[in-house]
């Protein structure tokens, strides 16, 4: 077994996983309530003297509505995505939910019945077997990692990855609690809500799908970021050491990427587009910067950044970026993608695929 | 070759004093992975199938937390070493079936080599959860692609349709605080014995195996409402099933102590095709079978 730093897979794979997978469709859901970095700082308890906007390059949040939760958002991300796909619901082998957050009907976490069952109730994915994946923000990536290895050995041929992020919450009991720039829930506040979903299916012949798909945990890292229930608020609290995981990212990302790219035979450069998790506008370029400075080359397009408009939408982040330039026109058949998950853990994870031509045409545009 | 289980570790806390979950899967796994002969930087991928745990934590997965305490390539990526990766599986009581549908996955695919799948449940503490009906309980087991003497051959899942969920877990905010609620109707085991039954059947016809070709049933919950149940519908009589006394309060390790006291009891050694049921709240089931090469 060859062995890299990342728990890697990839294609094709003669005789052991012969298949290819690929993103089919994906969907999102985003709330249509925006909430503006300067509405949410006005109502922290605390005079805080913290310019939220200018340290995050993050404008406005979305932020779910009084009916909204974590499986409305998840189901409406699912619907979203089966209206683009050729598939029906009746057609999903497995169904993935990927959320950090887990709320029904308000601020109830529900630990059972997993929330994938109840998302596949509420689309009909009656043959789906369903699970829960928990892996912070790398949740839905991780999903795709474990149902596109489904679908590369033929145990599968179509299946949903599905997270609704109901998450915006955590910034509201933050606001009670944050009283200057060092405060460990500063992140908090820049959550946003979002519903995002992909349907992976196999590859028809020559097409290149997902080429590679790398994840590792840096557990010396794991407490830098822990997440609870609040003990006197409803929702939950969050509490981040964000400058030291920025730093820890930007050391190991690039030996990570290098591995990933060797194994598809790639180097940065022949990359099209690199989708971050979407932390902060700064923080992303920044450490982009860093990173292809370590690797000695850049992508051909600078980094997707979502996070300004929509906020750090958790695990759904990727895939809501990636609808995003998808509708807009501006990721093409051919394109190469890096999607890069990096989340508490510490969790890092690389995607690599091509863009083919049915993708693109599912957001009405051309090849 | 197939992916084989090594002897399942098992550590049960005392009841009703609270011990962290955490701490019970620390404890399991290592011993788990010393069961394989192994040393921990072995282990390519850790699944965590626990699902209470201290404070009811949501981030980062618990799996990770478990890999650092283990000692399992914790460190930051270096020439000349490999990494591990981790993640949590929530899917209730069949956590451990799941889990083992992963690992065998990334086995087949030559991904990984080895896997860790652990499962623990605690109180979480703080008051959070009054009522709490878990025995705090611990169990791993190692997974490894090779010759084994007896290795997994194949899945089945199915899920009732939306009957008002008779296994409710929920966090919710009462009298000023978030408080962990778990209910369970009285006839929930009695209700999901005929499908995970149903599961089990489509998976051995699936092999083209009778309920007369099943050595050993070992299955989850542990209770004899389920297992009674279970036998009853899938036409496999009680004594091919593995009873484990005193672990009917073990929620998602139970399969892994069945596993693991049917193994230390010479049943697993003297089986050539051992069944493996799982169900859990939803109601999801699954099936799995063991077949000896």
């Amino acid at each position: 077994m060859p062995r890299s730093w990342l728990m890697m897979e990839q294609s094709p794979n003669p005789g052991k996983a012969p298949y290819v997978a690929r993103f089919e469709s994906i969907g999102r859901r985003l709330p249509t309530t925006r909430l503006a970095t300067e509405e949410l700082m006005a109502t922290t308890r605390h005079r805080t003297r913290v310019d939220l906007e200018r340290l995050t390059g993050i404008h406005e949040h979305r932020v779910a509505a009084e009916d909204e939760d974590s499986l409305s958002l998840a189901a409406g991300a699912a619907a979203d995505c089966l209206r683009r796909s050729r598939h029906s619901a009746g057609d999903l082998q497995m169904l993935v939910s990927c959320s950090i957050t887990k709320y029904r009907g308000g601020l109830d976490t529900w630990l059972e019945p997993p929330m994938s069952l109840a998302v596949a109730q509420q689309i009909g994915a009656t043959k789906a077997m369903t699970f829960d994946i928990s892996n912070a923000c790398a949740g839905m990536l991780t999903g795709v990692f474990v149902v596109a290895n489904h679908i590369r050995r033929g145990e599968i041929d179509c299946g949903m990855v599905v997270s609704g992020e109901y998450i915006s919450q955590l910034g509201r009991n933050a606001a009670k609690h944050v009283r200057n720039i060092m405060s460990s829930e500063l992140a908090s506040l820049t959550l946003g809500d979002a519903g995002a979903a992909a349907i992976v299916e196999r590859a028809p012949e020559g097409v290149t799908g997902i080429s590679v798909a790398g994840f590792t945990t840096v557990s010396e890292h794991s407490r830098l970021c822990l997440a609870y229930p609040a003990r006197h608020d409803p929702g939950a609290r969050m509490f981040t050491k964000s400058r030291a995981i920025q730093r820890v990212a930007i050391a190991d990302t690039p030996i990570l990427m290098q591995e990933a790219l060797d194994a598809a035979g790639l180097s940065i450069t022949d990359i099209d587009w690199v989708i971050p998790h979407q932390t902060s506008a700064r923080a992303i370029r920044k450490g982009m910067k860093d990173i292809c400075e370590a690797l000695g080359g850049e992508p051909r397009n600078e980094a997707v950044v979502t996070v300004d408009h929509y906020g750090n939408t958790a695990s759904t982040s990727h895939c809501v970026a990636l609808v995003e330039e998808l509708e807009a026109g501006r990721v093409k058949a051919g394109d190469r993608v890096a999607l890069l998950a990096l989340a508490s853990g510490l969790e890092i994870g690389i995607i690599l695929f091509t863009v083919d031509d049915e993708l693109v045409s599912r957001y009405g545009n051309d090849a | 070759m197939a992916t084989t289980l090594d002897l399942p570790a098992v550590v049960m806390g005392r009841r009703p004093v609270h011990r962290s979950a955490r701490k019970l899967a620390d404890q399991a796994s290592r011993a788990a992975i010393e069961n394989a002969g192994l040393q921990g930087d072995d282990i390519d991928l850790l699944l965590n199938v626990g699902i209470y745990h201290e404070r009811n934590m949501g981030e980062p997965a618990m799996a990770a937390l478990i890999q650092e305490d283990v000692g399992i390539n914790p460190e930051d990526p270096h020439v000349g070493g490999h990494g591990s990766f981790s993640f949590d599986i929530a899917n209730g009581g069949c956590g451990v079936l799941t889990a083992l549908q992963v690992a065998d996955g990334f086995l087949q695919s030559g991904a990984i080599g080895h896997a860790l799948i652990v499962a623990s449940d605690a109180h979480p503490g703080h008051g959070a959860a009054p009522g709490f009906p878990f025995s705090p309980s611990g169990a791993a087991v190692v997974c490894s692609w090779e010759d084994g003497p007896i290795g997994l051959a194949g899945f089945r899942w199915e899920s009732a349709p939306e009957d008002g969920y008779p296994f409710r877990s929920r966090i919710g905010f009462e009298h000023r605080r978030n408080v962990l609620r778990i209910e369970k109707d009285a006839d929930f085991e009695t209700r999901a014995a005929p499908w995970a039954a149903k599961t089990a059947s489509s998976l051995l016809a699936d092999h083209d195996m009778r309920p007369a070709d099943v050595d050993l049933v070992v299955a989850s919950p542990l209770t004899v409402a389920f297992l009674e149940g279970l036998s009853a519908h899938v036409g496999i009589g009680m004594e091919r099933f593995l009873v484990v006394e005193g672990a009917e309060h073990v929620h998602t390790a139970a399969l892994l102590v069945a596993l693991a006291a049917a193994t230390e009891q010479g049943r697993l050694h003297d089986a050539r095709r051992v069944l493996l049921v799982s169900a859990g709240a939803g109601m999801v089931v699954g099936a799995g079978v063991l077949i000896r090469g």
